[in-house]
């Protein structure tokens, strides 16, 4: 009996199939949760190897379930090899628990470009936030040292992209000038997600189209929002895969389209929350996710990314 | 620091809370892969408990991956109530491989009764197809006995029906009577999902809406289609989930919707292997479920209930 074709990959589209490596909680959204319904609703095939299976998130007072490790990971890709399904234009990876898993982990990202060498790996090099590192300390060098070489797009926060570059970001500057360290490194495409500069907050883009020339650089002000969410950073870059592979010229519109699609969830999310009566600064929130998918398949563009001259 | 409420409980909605505990496949759509997607584009918040990681299905002439144990699936019932996260409005199960996992689901279902009485439970008693068992045949009387007692609503096929009722099933009329024993067992909602008689397919329906009364009951007339889809199953008792939640009353008008859905999205893959070149007869095909999603959210209602008089 004849394999029938990988469709999302014989037919024409602007989509993509992508290979998402990230943790499944059964309830809530982060991780697989937050990302890969997102890009179901912007029209890709999102193959997932959930990393854990937890009840919910860590933030949680408690929380139970099951681990994968970096073998049984690899066995996962030996079982679609042996069928020929491993090839994916995109490779998608977020919180990283242990050293090994991150190891195992290149070890994928290399057998995925033997079969595919333009394979698009978008990473988020989930390490820590607001000057605190949430993962072993000994994933930061991995993460320098190893990933970032081999990243398409980086999608690090401000404390993140510190770390990579180990460079001070205090002002635009800096935060330009982190981005053109990480270019050199490796990725083409870099997102420093949030950077916060004298009480305001930042994403700032860049895109080097040509190794020779200057990166085109972007920003774009995001509203402080009076919360605290989980599943942002994940969901965050899940969408600028989704729009930067429609539009791979245009990182700055691709950042418009996932900012102004996050932004509308967060405000739904809270407001829904303060429907419910519930004080939102009390506790961190579950994001709005399935009420929000309008605002992921079609956004109203409602913030503009200011290029850098 | 107080915990935030559930939104998709505290707030109005049509929809609901659906803990969904399937299979999961790297690549393809079964199990939650094709149950999960539909149900949050119908906008309900699904929390799925994956009973087993695999690369791919097991029609494939390989598949590698790690399996779920009943023990492993208390342990996430059971994170989940310690952070109060067990009141579901609807349990989903499919395929089930062994009786000591099925007996597992059935503690699942006492436990979410006694955090919510009025759990509906729908149950797709996954056994066999065209007259062949496809699960150990112990799981046979564990079904009737003590699942489908159990159930709100039942989506068997014509061949799981005639084991659940010991009867055999060879026209309409002892569909009706096969919904029938069925009701008296347990679920008000039967719907048997394909019938052949005489070369042609049906599904039947069946709402017992007071226990005093006959149910009213309908068919529907489905197209052959000249192809082997996997996937269909599950995206059907999912469907019918996600449609009779909306309409209550109208379980005609639910699989209305529901076989509209499917079949749109089957008459697209079919269209798509076909242009990419490929006879569809020659191997059983991956549904086009992400490129179907206008035809889940928004069926144009094509097929028609004929209620029985």
């Amino acid at each position: 009996m004849a394999s029938p074709p990988i469709l999302s990959l014989a037919l024409p589209s602007n989509t993509g199939r992508v290979l998402s490596i990230q943790s499944h909680t059964v309830q809530g959204y982060v991780g697989n949760k937050s990302a890969v319904f997102p890009l179901q609703l912007l029209g890709y095939d999102v193959d997932p190897i959930n990393s854990v299976q937890f009840s919910n998130h860590t933030g949680y007072p408690t929380f139970k379930g099951q681990v994968l490790n970096g073998q049984q990971l690899l066995d996962l890709i030996e079982g679609l090899e042996a069928n020929n399904l491993l090839y994916y234009t995109h490779l998608l990876t977020g919180y990283i628990g242990s050293v090994s898993f991150l190891k195992s982990v290149l070890e994928v990202v290399d057998k995925l470009r033997s079969i595919n060498p333009n394979l698009t790996y978008v990473c988020d090099p989930v390490m820590g936030d607001e000057g605190k590192l949430y993962v072993p300390e000994d994933l930061v060098s991995v993460y320098r040292e190893k990933v970032v070489p081999v990243a398409s797009m980086l999608t690090p926060n401000q404390f993140e992209a510190e770390l990579l570059t180990k460079l001070r970001i205090g002002s635009e500057t800096d935060g330009r000038k982190a981005c053109k360290i990480l270019h050199a490194a490796g990725p083409s495409k870099v997102v420093i997600t949030s950077i916060n500069i004298d009480g305001n907050l930042l994403l700032i883009g860049s895109h080097q189209k040509d190794k020779k020339q200057a990166p085109e650089q972007f920003k774009i002000v995001i509203p402080r929002i009076p919360a605290y969410f989980t599943g942002t950073g994940d969901l965050m870059t899940a969408l600028l895969l989704g729009w930067s592979n429609k539009y791979p010229d245009n990182l700055d519109k691709a950042a418009e389209l996932a900012v102004s699609s996050l932004q509308a969830l967060l405000q739904r999310t809270l407001n829904a929350y303060t429907s419910a009566g519930f004080d939102s600064k009390s506790s961190s929130l579950e994001i709005r996710l399935i009420q929000s998918q309008d605002d992921i398949r079609q956004p109203k563009l409602t913030f503009k990314a200011h290029k850098y001259s």
